[in-house]
């Protein structure tokens, strides 16, 4: 299954471009016989495997695939916290790796399972701190300040120390601050992760709004693909190191064979499923039908589809590792 | 890493820096200012009581080895600096247990920030309120020591004490950052590698004048495990005469060869840290 969107975009609308990436990493496997002992075996485990992709600015991406399938080391890889194999990655026209300083002062990266905030010290600390490390003017800082306080709902904990937040409080502090120096790309690994309904609703909210109103470029990873349908326009689907689709979600639904159906009910008590294509087409059918009580139209769920994809997938891979 | 293009790091910059980081630990300060300060006492106390023992020897046998019991006290308050200025510098967010930062998969957050990783270093571990109570102790000790001794102070002699605790400091930093790079490598086992090394440096091997130990132990305690060379070889050319034949300069060629040898090490293991990546993150408070 591959549907590389092409784009026919010039370098300076580019914000990410990864070219034949390539990252591997080593285990460690248990010992077998002495000379393991001094020289442990290491299995590799190919985390991306030629990657080629790239992201237009403003644009939202969500980027998604199994456990394990390099989601995380690809957002690694652009926030230049590891180094490829082999291939180019590129960040705002620039190698994250050789110009760190200059990108980390117009990139913004979130962990869902990290905090950049400052344990024992309040929320306002860890912004004032930001507010001095990345230099930003006093009336830039104060006018961003207020905006994510409000927009995130971030005042009534504002002077609550970091560790005493909840995890929800704690994302959208997370969120805030990496939004103070208004980066051009954001890079989000899982900050939905273990937050209740109201705060994802609110996380989610806010992103669109942000990509919407400043054109702020975002690469949102995530396991809820309701929450990133909802989010993005545009998603890339990785699979054991590969991108496995890149486009939109409707073509995806189009990839997995995930029909839309009209539910129509009848005066009989009885119901008949009709899946459709063509809304026009279907409507004129149902206006046809004698007896019609009730039509509701229901989407095949993206999550049941892709658990599908992803089992095929994994068998596919396991066949694969046992013939090798 | 990641630094090849050269920033300007100005005087106000980095001044503006450590500004940040005192608010902070004035902040952390007054928090509980009454827990802050039974903690800084009771620090105060076991610096006292660590270089009691020795200062007691001197003072029973009218002083140890050839140094007067002046000459002694005098070396346990150079010791005592050399450990304020490190704790007043370097002790602050394991800047100087930087073993632990590596371990702990904590880098990554380093490198978010933009700024080059040796002024986040220098800057971040800084807590003049909370830290600055050894240097302060250490002071008393040697004013009160050449008090004892008669000495005059004047400008040379100020000037040249600084600059042997400037090298001591950097000799401790230097040594801590050489072995902390192998926590790149092997995160579990040298995670708390720096706190050896400094604790065991500063702590117990630098406090013990070692004009009474014969020359195979002195050699050794300044060159394989340096430890002389934050108290005992300043302090004896501070007061007359550098020991063992060698040169007033010694420390100074030891701390820059050490610097060389930790920027190389650390170098390869920040290299090896982006190679491989660390999947020991410690969540519970990402700078401690």
């Amino acid at each position: 299954m591959s549907n590389t969107a092409q784009t026919d975009t010039t370098r300076a609308d580019i914000a990410v471009s990864l070219r034949n990436v390539c990252k591997m990493f080593y285990q460690k496997q248990p010992a077998q016989n002495p000379r393991d002992l001094f020289r442990p075996r290491r299995k590799a485990v190919a985390a991306l495997d030629d990657v080629t992709f790239s992201v237009k600015r403003g644009e939202f991406i969500a980027y998604a695939g199994p456990n394990g399938a390099g989601k995380s080391t690809t957002i690694k890889l652009l926030g230049g916290m590891l180094a490829q194999n082999a291939g180019e990655v590129s960040v705002l026209g620039m190698s994250p790796l050789r110009d760190r300083i200059a990108i980390m002062r117009r990139l913004g990266v979130l962990f869902g399972n990290r905090t950049e905030l400052w344990w024992d010290h309040p929320v306002s600390a860890s912004y004032r701190w930001k507010r001095k490390v990345w230099d930003i003017p006093r009336g830039d800082f104060e006018e961003m300040e207020s905006l994510v306080l409000d927009l995130l709902d971030i005042r009534p904990f504002y002077n609550t120390f970091a560790r005493e937040l909840s995890l929800g409080q704690r994302m959208r502090a997370d969120l805030g601050m990496l939004l103070l120096h208004r980066p051009e790309l954001i890079l989000l690994d899982e900050p939905t992760l273990g937050l209740d309904v109201l705060a994802k609703r609110r996380m989610i909210g806010f992103l669109k709004e942000l990509n919407a109103r400043d054109g702020t470029t975002i690469i949102v990873t995530s396991h809820d693909m309701d929450d990133l349908e909802e989010m993005a326009r545009r998603i890339l689907l990785i699979s054991h190191g590969k991108i496995a689709f890149d486009g939109d979600f409707s073509a995806l639904r189009g990839e997995l064979g995930l029909t839309r159906k009209a539910v129509v009910c009848f005066a009989d008590g009885s119901r008949r499923e009709i899946p459709y294509g063509d809304t026009k087409t279907v409507l004129r059918g149902i206006a046809e039908l004698d007896g019609v009580s009730d039509v509701s139209f229901t989407q095949a769920s993206l999550e049941e589809g892709l658990a599908a994809l992803f089992e095929r997938w994994k068998a596919e891979s396991e066949r694969t590792a046992s013939e090798i | 890493m990641g630094d090849k293009v050269m920033y300007e790091i100005s005087l106000r910059r980095f001044l503006g820096l450590y500004a940040l980081y005192a608010r902070m630990d004035l902040d952390f300060l007054v928090r509980d200012a009454r827990l802050s300060l039974m903690a800084i006492a009771a620090d105060g106390l076991s610096n006292a009581a660590s270089v009691s023992g020795v200062f007691l020897l001197s003072q029973r046998f009218g002083g140890i080895g050839g140094m007067s019991r002046w000459d002694v006290l005098f070396m346990l308050g150079y010791v005592t600096c050399v450990t304020g200025l490190y704790q007043l510098f370097f002790s602050g967010n394991n800047t100087g247990h930087i073993s632990r930062r590596i371990g702990r998969g904590q880098v990554d957050h380093m490198l978010v920030q933009p700024l080059p990783l040796p002024v986040q270093l220098a800057t971040e571990g800084f807590i003049p309120f909370t830290g600055c109570q050894n240097l302060l102790f250490g002071i008393g000790i040697i004013v009160w020591a050449l008090r004892g001794a008669g000495h005059s102070v004047g400008a040379a002699f100020a000037a040249g004490t600084a600059g042997y605790l400037f090298v001591s400091l950097a000799i401790i930093i230097g040594l801590s950052y050489l072995f902390s790079s192998l926590a790149f490598k092997r995160q579990v086992a040298f995670e708390e590698i720096a706190s050896t090394v400094v604790d065991d440096l500063t702590g117990m091997l630098s406090n013990y004048p070692l004009s009474a130990m014969p020359p195979p132990v002195q050699w050794t305690l300044i060159t394989v495990v340096p430890a002389g060379l934050l108290g005992w070889f300043p302090a004896c050319a501070l007061l007359g005469q550098a020991p063992l034949g060698l040169s007033a300069l010694y420390p100074l060629a030891v701390a820059v060869v050490i610097w060389a040898l930790a920027a190389l090490a650390f170098k390869k293991g920040l290299k090896y840290y982006v190679k491989y990546g660390s999947n020991r993150y410690n969540a519970g408070g990402h700078r401690r």
